[in-house]
């Protein structure tokens, strides 16, 4: 694969993860409950359960980088996308995966939710990324593995991992400000 | 006069600050507009960490910053909220040039104008009227404080956050609601219940957010 400009990545990734933190609070963290938890046209998830399901993966994700970020110490400007890393972000990228993905059911948040509690969480939770994509330009995105949530022995790439984390954020962003447009 | 890299309209920005707390001589004015320098900063960056000696004063052009304290209990405090056209920093670390207690950091996005503590002294130390102007803004942020004391003691939750609705309406699309939280001593639970009754009585609009 193509070596690419780590901190040019890292860069589009925090802007992007600017631009989602900025419409949870515009959009969401002054909506009441009967707003964020009603379903989508159409008997989809509500706003709340977009994000709780964002949640989710986020709090797996966000420690197990930060606590392998913290022991590895080797350092690189340069980015190896891998094959598996190209192939789950373009399967999660809104504007490349266009097919509808089964999530797994403990993914599957219940429609039933403390809604502020979810976007305050949420907000947390990427307000933490933006400090860990702040932090990974002194790291080496290649050399540092993450364990999936498919499973421990399908590890990722840091760099990989960060890119379909944020394509996956994109995605149920898109989801939830369709629910009330 | 042509500031290195500052933008006209930033050091308009600057003046106007400093008219509004004590205009100063011409002279003064010409000097202290010199010394600036632009600086920007991502959103949850940590501009002064607490221990550290603040080493600049700051103007604020653009986001929201707070100032807190933190300790190793996990106990934390937003102490106040800086956001344009406002200085910004630790401000009794800067001019004591003493370690601070607190933290300084971005909640948004920020832009700002910056200079060090021995080119501000300069400015102060050459115009007596540089010198009147900090303590008249001094004088400034002990109104502030006791306003804010009084607030804290007396006020119950639902009229603080009135209160900060009312004074800053657009706070609440540009600061996740933990931060106006910690600012109003109020617990996240109960700041959450509070605003889900402002949210239920419609009582939003009247905020003109």
């Amino acid at each position: 694969m193509t070596a690419i400009s780590a901190k040019d990545v890292l860069n589009r990734l925090e802007q992007q993860t600017e631009g989602h933190i900025q419409t949870a609070i515009r959009l969401w963290q002054n909506m009441d409950d009967a707003q964020l938890l009603a379903p989508a046209p159409g008997g989809g998830w509500s706003i709340a359960q977009c994000l709780e399901h964002l949640n989710g993966y986020g709090h797996y994700y966000y420690t197990v980088i930060r606590q392998l970020m913290e022991r590895n110490k080797s350092v690189s400007e340069i980015y190896k996308p891998t094959w598996l890393g190209n192939y789950f972000t373009k399967m999660l990228d809104p504007d490349s995966g266009k097919r509808k993905i089964r999530t797994f059911p403990k993914h599957n948040p219940p429609p039933s939710l403390n809604a502020q509690l979810v976007v305050a969480e949420f907000i947390r939770q990427q307000e933490d990324l933006l400090t860990l994509l702040r932090e990974a330009r002194n790291k080496n995105l290649n050399a540092i593995k993450i364990p999936t949530t498919l499973s421990k022995w399908i590890r990722m790439n840091l760099g990989d991992t960060f890119r379909f984390l944020v394509a996956h954020n994109e995605r149920h962003m898109r989801q939830a400000k369709r629910v009330i447009s | 006069m042509i500031y290195f890299g500052v933008m006209i309209q930033d050091i308009a920005v600057l003046k106007n600050l400093i008219n509004q707390i004590y205009p100063i001589s011409v002279e003064a004015m010409e000097e202290m507009c010199s010394i600036w320098t632009p600086f920007h900063a991502g959103r949850k960056e940590l501009i002064t960490r607490a221990g550290d000696t603040e080493r600049y004063i700051y103007v604020v052009l653009d986001g929201v910053q707070r100032v807190y304290y933190h300790d190793e209990q996990d106990r934390e405090a937003t102490i106040l909220f800086t956001y344009t056209p406002s200085f910004g920093g630790v401000l009794d670390s800067f001019l004591l040039q003493s370690p601070s207690r607190y933290h300084y950091e971005t909640l948004t996005p920020s832009h700002f104008l910056r200079t060090s503590h021995v080119q501000f002294s300069a400015v102060r130390a050459r115009h007596h009227s540089a010198e009147r102007l900090v303590s008249h803004g001094l004088a400034g942020v002990i109104s502030g404080l006791q306003e804010r004391l009084v607030e804290i003691q007396c006020f119950s939750s639902e009229d603080k956050l009135r209160g900060l609705l009312k004074r800053s309406p657009h706070i609440l699309q540009i600061v996740p609601h933990k931060y106006l939280a910690s600012y109003l001593g109020i617990d996240a639970t109960n700041f959450s219940k509070l605003m889900g009754k402002i949210l239920r009585d419609g009582d939003l609009g009247k905020y003109q957010v």
